[in-house]
């Protein structure tokens, strides 16, 4: 975990994780805290198949059909992300990446060296709570 | 509010290869061709705003693509420019490759909603692997917009 002089911990890179079921809180958060600490914001948003898959079963939809709407609102949302980001002079880097939530999040972290996440506080976020590596604020 | 990439992008907005290999350079190539074609007015303030952009981010989405985007008023509507790059640009892209499709999007300050759409819509599209591959092959511009033309949805 990262320190400084003082030792207080300090969060040089921020990974926003995002599903289709973002809200605007997040974001605010998100962008609150890069511009407090200074930090770079990675946003990932993550295309849960198993969830699409469930979707689609209870729905009764197409899976093409509701992966495709999923996959408009994730770009929709790191966009917006990084349209506020930008606003307030925060280095953004955007990701869409598909598959198993909490696999994403594991390899982003490791990949980027990722201080602190934030992510909605849902089902499927639970076994990132448990095993990340660094600190998870779970709106 | 429905977007198509194809209505916005224009024939005399597409440039099949740029010469400029490093980020800034290519973006300044483009913006003059398309201040030359009557795309653009302002091409100062318009390169400006892209330059700000570009110092906060890396607008190279990798796979050889750059989306380099702002929000100006030095346009009056959504704009759309397209620009291929042989040997590539550096655009810092995440997978560390240089882009080859270059795609720039603009608006004016208050058509936020339209500029995220179309930039959603342009990455999605840009997503699929045998339409990158499709704009790199393409010979003329009325290919690229036929390109995009059918592959949007």
């Amino acid at each position: 975990m990262k320190k400084d002089k003082e030792n207080i911990m300090v969060f040089e890179k921020v990974l926003l994780v995002m599903t289709d079921e973002v809200d605007q809180s997040m974001i605010n958060t998100a962008v609150g805290l890069c511009k407090k600490e200074k930090s770079k914001l990675y946003v990932l948003f993550v295309i849960d198949t198993h969830r699409i898959n469930r979707l689609a079963q209870t729905l009764r939809q197409k899976i093409d059909d509701i992966y495709r709407t999923v996959e408009e609102t994730g770009w929709q949302l790191l966009y917006l992300t990084e349209d506020e980001a930008v606003e307030n002079g925060i280095w953004t880097s955007l990701h869409l990446e598909e598959g198993s939530l909490s696999n994403a999040v594991s390899r982003y972290v490791e990949s980027y060296g990722i201080d602190i996440i934030i992510i909605k506080r849902k089902d499927e976020a639970k076994r990132i709570f448990i095993n990340a590596p660094v600190p998870v604020i779970g709106l | 509010m429905l977007i198509k990439i194809s209505d916005f992008l224009k024939t005399d907005a597409i440039f099949m290869d740029i010469k400029a290999r490093e980020k800034l350079d290519a973006i300044k190539e483009l913006v003059d061709k398309m201040v030359a074609n009557k795309c653009v007015e302002d091409g100062k303030e318009f390169m400006k705003a892209l330059a700000k952009r570009e110092n906060l981010e890396s607008t190279g989405i990798g796979d050889g693509i750059a989306i380099p985007h702002a929000r100006t008023n030095a346009v009056q509507n959504l704009v759309l420019a397209f620009a291929r790059s042989p040997d590539g640009v550096d655009f810092s892209a995440i997978d560390g490759k240089p882009s080859h499709l270059i795609f720039l999007i603009a608006s004016p300050e208050g058509k936020k909603s339209e500029y995220i759409m179309a930039l959603a819509k342009l990455s999605r599209l840009l997503r699929k692997e045998p339409v990158r591959e499709q704009l790199k092959a393409a010979s003329s511009p009325t290919e690229i917009l036929d390109i995009i033309k059918k592959n949007e949805e």
